[in-house]
């Protein structure tokens, strides 16, 4: 099967008199598996229905493999999708669900045989050939779907919030599972979702949608490292922003005053902008935290805190700090034994400069 | 849902809302612009509202339209006297009656009026079985049957589901807590159900009770049979089939009963507009019911014996008839025999075909106009498609005899092509009136259907290679199928049972379907025996067809709800 | 698919083949029982004819002949009221079928024609008209048979009679007919208004007053023979009996003029003039009387059937239909206004005036309750027009006048709404003078 790419240029599209996509250009590589990730209301399903041909665009064009498609109609577009709610005919078998595309092709009885027995076997459920869709479970209901899709060969396959149905375990299951597959068949694969775990810990590339605008696109590392802007640093995993003015600045160190707070001397690990107020952008897990009397050690800077809440959540626990007027969160790794730090308790901050970006406020 | 296409108006799409809107046009449309057209026009082609003049200075047609109001409004009544106390015990109270009422509500429904007319008569006429009994033990007898009276009680008792199950649905839906506020606030009783609870069932019982007033109104098989004719619809049956076509007053009759339908319609759905009081919310319970003391027991099962007797009355009577061999000024026929069944099964199997084929043929068109109504609105974005759901749910407040008026005057003198006949000759025209009155039936059933189908089924048909029409045929069609078959059995018994419109368009008795030729059968005395063993037939058939409806509804729902999204592997 | 287009094609066809040849379309308001024997036995004997039935009553028969077009017209006209044909006659709509005709049918019945003199229509059954009354209702109110017209005036036959209307009844116009010119114009609506006023209910149909009488509905009513006689042998408890003022008048059949058909039409007239033909009337359940002498259908006759010959000859009625026939329109339209309409009121003026006589039982014979309840009957029971002004030509054209005619129809219009208001104000009037002389 050809690998092949999608290509976005310039897509506007409005509902009514709102526009949900504003000039969206994402370019998926052939064979990529591709995340878009977005709150509701980003517009990330309205362009995968776009991709798949259910709406229409009113700037813009879309390129498969090169061609323009914007004028062609979902049946010609050779697309696979699955569907959020899986969009299992009741009135039909698993097997005749998964032959409907076969079918449609005009494909031989023997032909269309061997591929849907060879698709359910891909999806394990070979043994459900028979059954009728409400007589399966939700992720048998998934596999149904994929193996639906996948089926007929597409050039493409695009997946919308395929495991947000699930429970938390099965969708941990069910999303290796995804990936496996993709890498074994190659299809180039769209999939949106809302959950940035899903998105990182599946997608080669991601682009963060917002408001029908692409934020940014890229790895996962490169999105949770390197976030552009505030949105993409909140949306993709937690951020503590510590926002100040700048009130000394040189090559190696920059000072900060973030009102609340105090002034933070920060080493400069990297770039900074060249703003006047700047937010001090830094994970959770990068953060530190120890019993107030206690000597920080000197590669962090220290800032005292109370412990506001604490959430355990078995890896770790996770502090909420008051820091002066600002909030900070903290992750501390949990090992049998550690006892957590008490609501109430003065502690203190270790932020790790390193690990520090420097975004405009 | 649209998609990309290379055209504004996908043209399948648009073949099939133009050829929905001929149909219409051909004959709902054009038959009844015809009849307003004759109402307001000379002979000469001008303007004039002589004709209305005409009508309200004559004392006959004063009374006519009086009579047919006044019935209207008290059958409705009447209707409302029966069915409310019934509704309110349904839902209030912890009662084993319950499926009795639920029977209730169905069995008047299967008895055209006309025929249970017949045996009303005999049971609650002058000289029927109630009245003799009446008379023998205490000396006086009641006027049920009188005149107006006939129509009235036949009418009511034919009816009174509508409000019924209207009601009982409104009842239902309201949420406990609105009554246990009232509860809070001090109100109990009678003055809770006044003040609280049957204001916020008002939408529902408008909705009946509208419902009710309009069928009455344009019943011409009923005050035909009681031989009542002053009232709006037999007048404009005789003045059409004695004074002939050009009558100017049949048409000015068929203008004021369209009006008034119209008016009991929209006045119904203003009402009901912008007050759904349905305030159950997810979670929320209906009226706490309560038990029945003794007292309210007696009056309740008491009341409900009562009005199944009534209900029963005109089932019991044309199955008596049908086994009589002489019932005459006597409680009870003289004796029994199956000879009626006989002759009917020897002699009329004819018309039994004729019922199966015209009204067959007209549900059929109607499923085919519905599912493609359906499909227009629902899932494509067709300009001004809603005038199509809206023409086609005209055609219920168009009553029968206009309808009949209309395509014999549209019609007139036309040959069918490539054959002698004339088209008002022949069964084409009554087929196609009982299919365009039954439309809205099957439409609503269909569009039910279809709004059970997520949209998502059809794209990932789509997505998988299947084109609009593909799709429709193995996915949509097969997943409606339940409410299409639903929709075509509603259509199917309710034309078999139709006697206005088949009055007035069937021209020889060989083309006589069942309806009709119970009518035929009830014109000489030979004839009542057969005339009831063929209503008893219509009964049954149209009892069972109900059934199945409900069956098919029952599993088609069950079938096509959503794919279950449960959480386990 | 196709096989459904198929099938409705097949169908379409078939729908369409009754009107190729090989039918007779016979309009009649005659019931099944005897359209059903004479199609079965018609149809034998002529295999390859179909028979076709179009029942409507004889008004709306006529209006459906003159509103089809030529050519597609049904070929037989079959009913019992002359005057139908006579109007359809004039109107050219009949052909005359001589070929048809039996030359054993007497040239009259009485003094009544059997066949029309122009050709146009012949007679095919003799029918005579007279009381029907169920003899259990009869027995149950202590009310004693009755055998003349006069009989059904007594008041104790308040609210017992069931009447319908000569406009919805071809039989019906013929006993007002016989009975206007028995005992002539004014006399004769005085029984008409009397009987009316015994009446519980003007019924739609003709059938609706036999009907009535026998399931018991009302006690006795004016009907034509063989309703009586047809109920009387299936056994329902009634009895029919031919007062001294009756018509012995036939039943005919014609050939429509445009029809079809015609040479097959001609055949089934031929065949209803026939023995065979005429030996169906005798059956039981359809009991009429055959235009052809009884001789020459000796051993068929049933014991105790009716002769029509020696009713005629009993019967004090010259019956005239020419008469008839010119104020067709205006007897029906008087008796609708004044009588249908009206009945409420003119049963309650009848109450009264019966009331009043009753309480005051010799008191009512003189002094002013006698002039009070002379006044009351004559407002009650007298034609709105004299026999004068009925046969005034004017008024007569204005009423054969047709629809088209907006300013004869008009006049129509005013005269039928003045006899209406007249006819309620005097029926109202009396009813309060009746209660005047009752409260003396």
């Amino acid at each position: 099967m050809k690998k092949v790419s999608v290509e976005c240029r310039n897509i506007r599209l409005s509902y009514g008199g709102t526009e949900v996509l504003k000039d969206v250009s994402i370019h998926v590589e052939p064979g990529e598996f591709f995340a878009l990730l977005g709150p509701s209301g980003s517009g990330k399903s309205t362009l995968l229905r776009l991709i798949a041909g259910f709406n229409r665009q009113s700037h813009g064009q879309l390129l498969i493999d090169g061609k323009d498609v914007g004028n062609m109609p979902p049946w010609r577009r050779n697309i696979g999708m699955v569907f959020q709610n899986y969009a299992l005919w009741p009135h039909m078998t698993v097997w005749d669900n998964v032959a409907f595309g076969l079918v449609e092709r005009r494909m031989g009885r023997a032909e269309i045989r061997d591929k849907v027995q060879a698709a359910l076997d891909l999806v394990g459920l070979s043994q459900y050939a028979k059954r009728r869709p409400n007589q399966l479970s939700g992720g048998q209901q998934q596999r149904v779907a994929l193996a639906r899709t996948i089926v007929i060969e597409p050039q493409v396959l695009l997946l919308d919030e395929p495991l947000s149905n699930l429970d938390k375990k099965l969708r941990v299951q069910m999303r290796q599972d995804l990936l496996a597959l993709q890498r074994r068949l190659g299809i180039t694969t769209i999939f949106v979702t809302h959950d940035q775990e899903e998105a990182m810990t599946t997608a080669d590339r991601m682009a963060v949608l917002d408001h029908g605008v692409v934020q940014q696109v890229g790895t996962p590392a490169t999105l949770f490292d390197f976030p552009v802007n505030r949105f993409v640093a909140n949306f993709v995993g937690t951020m503590n922003v510590l926002e100040g003015t700048v009130r000394e600045r040189s090559s190696s160190s920059l000072v900060l005053a973030v009102p609340g707070v105090g002034d933070l001397q920060l080493p400069l690990a990297g770039e900074a902008p060249q703003a006047d107020r700047i937010a001090a952008s830094f994970r959770p897990h990068t953060v530190q935290i120890e019993m107030a009397d206690g000597l920080g050690d000197a590669r962090y800077v220290w800032l005292p805190g109370v412990v506001e809440a604490s959430e355990f959540l078995g890896e770790f626990t996770r502090y909420q700090v008051q820091v002066g007027d600002q909030r900070i969160t903290a992750d501390q790794p949990h090992l049998a034994g550690l006892s957590p730090f008490p609501v109430g308790a003065p502690v203190s901050i270790g932020l790790e400069p390193s690990q520090i970006r420097l975004l405009a406020a | 849902m649209t998609f990309a296409s290379d055209s504004r108006l996908p043209a399948g799409p648009l073949l099939a809302a133009l050829l929905v809107l001929a149909f219409l046009a051909l004959f709902l449309i054009v038959p009844v612009g015809t009849v307003f057209y004759s109402a307001f026009v000379n002979d000469d082609g001008s303007f004039t509202l002589g004709h209305f003049g005409a009508f309200f200075a004559q004392p006959l047609m004063q009374e006519a339209f009086f009579n047919s109001l006044y019935v209207a409004g008290w059958s409705a009544l009447l209707a409302s006297l029966l069915a409310v106390p019934l509704a309110y015990f349904t839902v209030r109270f912890e009662f084993r009656g319950a499926l009795l009422i639920q029977t209730l509500g169905v069995l008047p429904l299967i008895m055209p009026p006309f025929v249970g007319a017949v045996a009303m008569q005999l049971i609650f006429g002058r000289s029927g079985t109630v009245n003799l009994l009446l008379d023998d033990w205490f000396g006086f007898t009641l006027p049920f049957m009188e005149g107006l009276n006939g129509v009235i009680f036949v009418e009511a008792l034919h009816y009174f589901p509508f409000i019924l199950m209207n009601l009982t649905v409104a009842l239902r839906n309201i949420d406990g807590a609105m009554e246990e506020a009232a509860f809070n606030l001090g109100s109990r009783g009678f003055r809770l159900f006044r003040r609280v609870i049957f204001p916020l069932a008002l939408p529902g019982y408008v909705a009946g009770a509208s419902l009710v007033f309009v069928k009455v109104f344009d019943d011409l098989g009923t005050p035909l049979v009681l031989g009542t004719t002053n009232m709006l619809a037999p007048q404009a049956y005789l003045r059409i089939t004695r004074v002939g076509l050009e009558d100017p007053l049949g048409y000015v009759i068929s203008v004021i009963m369209v009006g008034f339908s119209i008016l009991a319609l929209w006045l119904s759905a203003r009402v009901l507009q912008g007050k759904d009081y349905s305030t159950l919310q997810k979670g929320g319970n209906s009226i706490r019911r309560r038990r029945l003391g003794p007292g309210e027991s007696v009056l309740a099962y008491g009341w409900i014996a009562l009005v199944l007797l009534l209900v029963l009355s005109p089932h019991l009577g044309v199955l008596l008839l049908s086994l009589a061999t002489v019932w005459s000024y006597a409680p009870l026929p003289d004796g029994y025999t199956l000879a009626h069944f006989e002759a009917v099964f020897s002699e009329s199997h004819g018309m039994i075909t004729n019922t199966l084929l015209y009204c067959g043929l007209a549900a059929g068109v109607d499923v085919v106009l519905g599912t493609a109504i359906a499909y227009l609105m629902l899932r494509t974005r067709l300009p001004g498609r809603q005038w199509l759901d809206f023409l086609a749910s005209a055609a219920l407040a168009i009553p029968g005899i206009v309808l009949a008026i209309g395509l014999l005057r549209t019609f007139r003198g036309v040959e069918i092509p490539l054959t002698g006949t004339l088209v008002t000759s022949s069964w084409l025209l009554i087929m196609i009136a009982y299919a365009v009155r039954r439309l809205p039936y099957a439409l609503r059933s269909c569009v039910a259907a279809l709004q059970q189908i997520h949209v998502s089924l059809e794209e990932a048909a789509q997505s998988l290679g299947a084109g609009r029409l593909r799709t429709i045929r193995r996915v949509v069609v097969p997943l409606m199928a339940g409410g299409m078959l639903a929709g075509f059995v509603t259509s199917f018994i309710t034309a078999a049972v139709e006697l206005s419109a088949t009055i007035m368009l069937v021209t020889r008795d060989s083309q006589a379907p069942m309806s009709y030729g119970i009518y035929l059968y009830m014109q000489s005395a030979a004839g009542r025996g057969p005339g009831a063993a063929l209503g008893v037939l219509a009964v049954i058939a149209v009892g069972v067809g109900t059934y199945i409806s409900h069956l098919l509804v029952e599993r088609a729902s069950v079938r096509t709800r959503p794919a279950r999204n449960e959480e386990s592997a | 698919m196709p096989t459904i287009r198929t099938a409705v094609a097949a169908a379409l066809v078939a729908a369409c083949t009754p009107a190729l040849a090989g039918t007779v379309t016979v309009i009649t308001s005659f019931p099944k029982d005897l359209t059903q024997a004479y199609k079965a036995a018609f149809e034998k004997a002529n295999p390859g004819i179909t028979l076709e039935i179009l029942n409507k009553n004889t008004v709306s028969g006529i209006a459906y002949v003159r509103e089809t077009p030529e050519g597609q017209r049904p070929e037989v006209f079959w009913a019992s009221a002359p005057d139908a044909f006579e109007v359809l006659g004039r109107e050219k709509l009949l052909a005359a079928a001589p070929q048809a005709a039996n030359p054993n049918v007497p040239a009259k019945i009485g003094d009544y024609p059997v066949n029309d003199p122009n050709g146009l229509y012949m007679g095919q059954a003799l029918a005579g008209y007279g009381i029907m009354y169920n003899t259990r209702y009869l027995k149950a109110n202590k009310l004693t048979p009755p055998a003349e017209w006069k009989d059904l005036l007594a008041p104790q036959w308040f609210g017992h009679l069931g009447m319908t209307s000569p406009s919805r009844s071809g039989t019906m116009h013929l006993t007002v007919e016989t009975i206007l010119q028995g005992e002539g114009w004014d006399e004769g609506w005085r029984t008409l208004l009397r009987m009316s006023g015994n009446a519980s209910q003007m019924t739609e149909r003709s059938f609706g007053v036999p009907d009535g009488v026998n399931n018991g509905q009302f006690g006795a009513g004016p009907v034509i023979d063989f309703f009586g006689l047809s109920s009387k042998y299936s056994n329902f408890p009634v009895e029919f009996v031919y007062p001294t003022e009756t018509a012995v008048v036939p039943a005919n059949i014609a050939l429509i003029a445009g029809a079809k058909n015609p040479e097959e039409g001609k055949k089934f007239i031929a065949f209803a003039l026939s023995p065979a033909g005429q030996e169906l009337l005798l059956e039981p359940k359809i009991s009429r009387l055959p235009v052809l002498p009884y001789k020459d259908l000796a051993g068929k006759i049933p014991p105790g059937y009716p002769d029509p010959a020696e009713i005629a000859a009993r019967s004090k009625v010259r019956f005239d239909a020419d008469l008839s026939q010119t104020r067709y329109y205006v007897v029906q339209a008087l008796f609708d206004q004044t009588i249908t309409f009206r009945l409420g009121e003119l049963q309650a003026a009848t109450k009264a005036i019966y009331d009043a006589e009753r309480k005051l039982g010799e008191k009512a014979k003189s002094g002013q309750a006698a002039e009070l309840l002379e006044q009351a009957r004559k407002l009650a029971w007298s034609p709105l027009i004299d026999a004068k002004a009925a046969a005034d030509p004017e008024l007569l054209k204005a009423f054969s006048g047709g629809k088209k005619d907006a300013s004869a129809s008009q006049r129509v219009s005013q005269l039928e709404g003045q006899w209406s208001s007249k006819a309620k104000a005097n029926y109202e009037q009396a009813a309060k003078l009746a209660h005047q002389a009752a409260a003396l």
